[in-house]
């Protein structure tokens, strides 16, 4: 079988899981709550919104030309964001005709659903690499970093840890806020932001009041979102952050709720924070000449949403040479085109 | 009254209540001084709003989270009143820092505490401490209050800083220990248990055979600068390479952000206590309330002596109620180390 015939076959079962009509897509919407976290609501917007079930031949031909071809690739899961599945297993199809996949112990749902449709790949509970295997690790830092430090020398290892999303946006007089923010709350929303694409900062350029009244106004939206998709639970470690965050912000900052979540908003754009997942964003006021701060974060973003004239774009794209940029409202549905987290490349085990 | 007034006139309610000259209740008193700060600290009123405070019993009170030290300044006085500035010690991110108008409160109290831990009165021992010198105005809180006790408890007018950039300075500590000898007093030390550590390493097993009667004051964590040993172990060595029994290694628990300390019983080790000016409740880490009695909670610390920052702190420390005092359980999972961190604390850009 060759790669794209298996690439397809793995896309096909996530139109069968995307489509809620179909018995995998009733099995995804029934159990995916439980082991994701997320309402109802927040894995059917989830699975329509970023499961990249609508690939197209030419996407999966050239996801096949890019892929080293190896003999067996093996993927560790992670829980964050479940439809990150499909992509992982599908650059790990690409490449070899034998793929081994390990979820995470939260969420292993997604794997199995497309293992169900798909019969394209194995679900093991333990990756059992040797020498000149392929690894696809998603989740942590920490954890990819003991994952490569108990691999056999020889195994190479694709990395994809830690990161996060960042928004930038600027108004000029004619712009108007409700559908940027809109946009911004759907990108934000979605996974609850625990995934690596979710914004958790929004820098705005422009003038205090007009910065302020976007703060509120993307407040407003997420809180409108929320009543169509509520929030899931928070584990506990995230509830304890998240009162952490709120309290910290609002003695520092000018806090607005936010449905369940909240907008912490800084005038004076002194301090960019990130805030835990959970819809939590802080919104900061900045002049352009302030974007090269977003440097020092470089080696966390992995995402950047763009609501800007060209010259700011452009800037933006210079200094976050590695982060993938979207229009606000596309950040989580990149084309599939490869690993979302564009950050590093392979490394063999022994680097 | 002035506001001027008004702080020195808690300053000075707060000293005598430390005394133990005042009739005043601690809740009350607290209760007071939150008040105060509401009206002078625009963040803190922020804070109390956003919580839903109606600052009518010190439950009420709402915990300023350590976090914000770093985000914001904590302080009711104007940046020109202040006498001193403690930053906290952390590796990465912006330092937080805990602003003081005046430091006859923090001296005074720190003296009385540590008077009372350590066994300690004026002039009554060799003081030397494992640390670097802090510098004047110092910056740090705890190099502040191990300079007092060399003013209050040695008082002839020398300091021994024992730590420089190659380490410990074991010649030094050895000329202390003959110092007591030939004086007939103990030996106070005072030290960071990454000091301790080192010592132990250039001391190879050997023995300082200190006075009878000797004390050694323990603070603080590794931060990375050292192997790390657990703390009961570090303890054990610690008093045999001084000669002294474990009873005499006391533990100091304090933080910048707060103006007073909590020491470990020497009758109950791993039990610190609180003074009477002082009060830590285990709470929650997601929801503020108290814990039940015997269970591990973050802790909420209402300090009187915070007249001009913050009251009531809210840590990420992990301590339980044992009887009297208070056993410190570490730091709460998923919350970063402090100075190492790699979400809200490090992922912070200043201006």
């Amino acid at each position: 079988m060759d790669a794209q015939v298996r690439v397809r076959r793995l896309i096909d079962a996530a139109r069968q899981i995307a489509d809620p009509e179909t018995p995998l897509g009733k099995l995804a919407r029934e159990r995916l709550p439980d082991s994701t976290g997320l309402s109802p609501a927040g894995v059917d917007f989830a699975l329509r919104q970023s499961l990249e079930a609508d690939a197209t031949d030419a996407e999966i031909e050239a996801l096949c030309q890019a892929a080293t071809p190896v003999g067996h690739a093996h993927v560790l899961l992670s829980a964050n964001v479940f439809v990150a599945a499909l992509r992982a297993i599908a650059i790990a199809l690409a490449a070899a005709p034998r793929v081994s996949v390990r979820s995470s112990r939260r969420e292993g749902v997604m794997a199995e659903l497309l293992q169900s449709g798909s019969d394209a790949f194995d679900r093991v509970e333990a990756l059992e690499p040797r020498p000149g295997d392929h690894v696809w690790a998603y989740g942590s830092d920490q954890t990819i970093e003991s994952l490569r430090q108990s691999l056999p020398p020889g195994v190479v290892v694709h990395g994809h840890g830690t990161g996060f999303g960042v928004a930038v946006v600027e108004l000029d007089g004619a712009a108007e806020l409700e559908p940027i923010a809109a946009a911004l709350a759907r990108d934000v929303a979605l996974f609850d932001q625990r995934g690596c694409l979710s914004p958790r900062i929004c820098i705005v350029l422009a003038e205090r009041a007009r910065a302020r009244r976007f703060a509120e106004e993307t407040a407003r939206a997420l809180g409108e979102l929320e009543l169509s998709i509520p929030r899931g639970r928070l584990s506990a470690e995230e509830a304890a952050d998240e009162r952490r965050f709120r309290d910290a912000a609002a003695f520092a900052f000018e806090l607005f709720a936010a449905g369940q979540g909240a907008v912490s908003f800084d005038a004076g754009g002194e301090r960019w924070i990130v805030p835990p997942a959970g819809r939590n964003l802080h919104l900061a006021r900045a002049d352009v000449r302030d974007l090269a701060r977003l440097g020092q974060l470089e080696p966390s973003i992995v995402a950047l949403g763009v609501s800007a004239a060209c010259p700011v774009r452009d800037e933006l794209r210079a200094l976050l040479r590695y982060a993938r940029v979207s229009a606000l409202g596309s950040m989580q549905r990149p084309r599939l085109d490869g690993p979302v987290d564009r950050r590093c490349g392979a490394l063999p085990r022994d680097w | 009254m002035t506001f001027l007034d008004e702080s020195e006139d808690f300053h000075e309610r707060v000293r005598r209540f430390a005394r133990g000259e005042s009739a005043e209740s601690f809740d009350a008193l607290a209760l007071e001084i939150a008040r105060f700060q509401a009206r002078h600290s625009p963040g803190f009123a922020r804070l109390v709003q956003a919580r839903g405070s109606r600052l009518e019993r010190l439950e009420d009170v709402p915990g300023v989270p350590c976090d914000t030290f770093r985000l914001a300044r904590v302080a009711l006085h104007p940046p020109e009143l202040d006498e001193v500035r403690f930053t906290t010690s952390g590796t990465t991110g912006a330092p937080g820092v805990h602003s003081m108008r005046t430091t006859r409160t923090y001296r005074e109290l720190s003296l009385r505490s540590g008077a009372h831990a350590l066994k300690a009165w004026s002039g009554s021992a060799v003081v030397a401490a494992l640390a670097r010198p802090p510098g004047r105005p110092a910056t740090s809180s705890l190099g502040f209050m191990m300079r007092a006790m060399f003013e209050e408890f040695d008082g002839r007018g020398s300091e021994r800083w024992l730590v420089h950039e190659h380490g410990v300075d074991v010649l030094g500590l050895e000329a202390a220990v003959r110092t007591a000898r030939e004086r007939g007093e103990p030996l106070l030390v005072l030290a960071t248990a990454f000091a301790l550590v080192a010592l132990l390493d250039s001391l190879g097993g050997r023995s300082l055979n200190a006075p009878l009667g000797s004390t050694l004051m323990q603070t603080g964590g590794f931060k990375g600068k050292t192997r790390e040993v657990a703390p009961e172990a570090l303890c054990a060595s610690v008093a045999s390479a001084f000669g002294i029994a474990r009873s005499r290694v006391i533990g100091e628990y304090g933080m910048t952000e707060l103006t007073s300390q909590l020491y470990e019983s020497s009758e109950a080790p791993g039990i610190y206590r609180e003074p009477r000016w002082l009060r830590v409740i285990p709470v929650d880490p997601a929801t503020l309330d108290p814990v039940s009695a015997g269970e591990i909670g973050i802790a909420r610390i209402v300090d009187l002596g915070n007249v001009d920052s913050a009251v009531v702190v809210v840590a990420e420390d992990l301590v339980r109620r044992r009887g009297a005092g208070i056993e410190l359980c570490g730091r709460r999972s998923g919350a970063p180390p402090r100075g190492c961190s790699l979400a809200l604390e490090s992922l912070l850009v200043g201006a």
